[in-house]
């Protein structure tokens, strides 16, 4: 088996007594103390997370806008310099996800792309695949920059205290280059996060991860693994690449909306319009038990004696204090507020079908 | 009786796969133990088989989930399940907070004493965490 790829923070998470485990072929925290004190503390304070094993692809060169506009499912002419475009998605041409990403457009012929760290080699191969006879330049750089994702309602609060910018005055889903973070010239830092709560996203040189990392534990940020980040997004409804999406979903049957119909054809549009315009057989809903037991992956849920549906990805909700689910359930048992029972262990829990986000923010 | 950051508790015997086992009369009272815990973090609920079901040595008799993943707990010894704690199925962050005390999980009345001999004093557990660490 080929050796797990370690982050810039990794020696951090060691000092910290983490557990470390692998997470698409790179060694991450999953836990440092406590997963429930980690996910509180992101929904009442700030949390901070190692987010470098997520890929980052530079798109540079006079033809990058019609490159991703033939790949990327918004219209990339809406991206506007300083603003996050997204979430969107590359498509396949069944409609099927090959990513869900996040566009950066960093200057008129430069366009940053954050991806699911599983997909970075595919990501990669599948913009250059599309390069040809184009200026276009493609460059995997997520080596050269770490990433950390500051996440909670005192976020803002922290983040006065280690930057001298106007940090304060971004708005959601923008963001600014080179501000400077605990006196390190980041390469950007933009409002944004994966939690529902308010947050940044910072991204700074690989060497100067450790400073600034130790600066956000310093200025009140508790440290937060990936099994907290899995529970704070399920809590919200939002998707996991590979759990609930995969190559053969379509943003439709998701309820993800990271596509357009205004704009040119990409790859994908055709089709994806034509289950528009026939329908999906299976959605994706909320499952809510009325206990505290864990669905997981797999687990079928039924409508008295039928199947009509199973869970893509479970968790324990803190905040809630019972088992939640995304799960897809066949079109025409798809009634939010219904009655149903998950198959957990061989045994058949009472829970209810529910739309996202499980919390109300 | 330590290891590393793991209590051993020395008034139990143990299993390989890290349950604790308190021999009362004919009895065993069995919990998870302080690294099997320490594993799992944070456990958010636990389903006991059935007072009454007999089970062999080595049966799962308990599923739990934390929030990371679901295990089982498994029979130190075959018998009958003749107590069950309900207040670890009310709470299960007791089993976190007092693996070897209040966080026991239920009583088995033992069937072939013989099987006693065969459970890991305290110090054959340190060892078995020491290979188990490395």
């Amino acid at each position: 088996m080929m050796a797990s790829l370690k982050t810039p923070l990794y020696e951090e998470h060691v000092k910290l007594g983490a557990t470390i485990s692998d997470f698409a072929g790179w060694s991450m925290p999953i836990v440092y103390e406590s997963t429930i004190k980690e996910h509180l503390s992101v929904r009442k304070s700030a949390g901070i997370f190692d987010v470098s094993h997520m890929a980052r692809i530079l798109v540079k060169g006079a033809d990058s806008a019609k490159l991703l506009q033939k790949l990327i499912a918004k219209n990339i002419e809406k991206a506007k310099e300083g603003r996050m475009l997204g979430p969107t998605a590359f498509l396949n041409e069944q409609g099927g996800f090959i990513d869900d990403i996040m566009v950066y457009k960093l200057s008129e012929k430069e366009y940053l792309i954050v991806g699911n760290a599983v997909n970075r080699e595919k990501d990669f191969s599948w913009i250059k695949r599309f390069t040809e006879g184009l200026e276009v330049k493609v460059a995997d750089i997520t080596f050269d920059i770490a990433m950390i994702a500051l996440q909670g309602p005192d976020s803002s609060k922290i983040m006065k205290k280690l930057s001298t910018s106007d940090i304060m005055d971004l708005d959601f889903l923008h963001f600014k280059k080179e501000i400077e973070v605990a006196g390190v010239k980041s390469f950007l830092v933009s409002r944004s996060g994966w939690t529902g709560e308010d947050g940044y996203e910072i991204m700074i040189p690989s060497d100067s991860a450790s400073k600034i990392w130790s600066a956000l534990i310093k200025a009140g940020a508790t440290p937060c693994g990936l099994a907290a980040r899995d529970s704070l997004r399920i809590e919200m409804g939002y998707c996991l690449y590979g759990e609930d999406i995969d190559e053969n979903t379509t943003p439709l049957e998701a309820r993800y909306w990271v596509f357009t119909f205004n704009k040119p054809p990409y790859i994908g549009y055709d089709a994806l319009l034509k289950k528009y315009e026939e329908g999906v057989d299976r959605i994706r809903l909320g499952i809510k038990l009325k206990e505290r037991v864990v669905p997981r992956r797999g687990c079928k849920i039924y409508m008295g004696e039928k199947c009509i549906g199973e869970i893509t990805s479970g968790t324990y909700s803190p905040v809630l204090n019972c088992g939640i689910g995304i799960a897809y359930i066949d079109s025409r048992h798809a009634l939010v507020g219904a009655p149903v029972v998950v198959d957990i262990r061989g045994k058949k829990r009472k829970a209810k079908i529910v739309d996202f986000p499980f919390i109300t923010k | 009786m330590k290891y590393k950051e793991y209590e051993v508790n020395e008034n139990v015997l143990y299993t390989k796969t890290h349950e604790w086992a308190k021999i009362e009369n004919g009895k065993v009272r069995v919990g998870l133990t302080d690294y099997a815990v320490k594993k799992l973090k944070d456990i958010v609920y636990i389903e006991p088989q059935d007072i009454g079901q007999h089970v062999k040595k080595g049966d799962p008799i308990a599923a739990i989930d934390s929030i990371k993943a679901s295990e089982n707990v498994y029979a130190p010894v075959s018998g009958k399940i003749v107590e069950i704690n309900s207040e670890v199925i009310e709470d299960p962050t007791l089993i976190n907070r007092d693996p070897y005390g209040e966080g026991w999980i239920l009583v088995i009345e033992v069937e072939n004493p013989e099987e006693i001999n065969e459970l890991l004093k305290p110090e054959d557990y340190v060892k078995l965490l020491e290979k188990e660490e490395h």
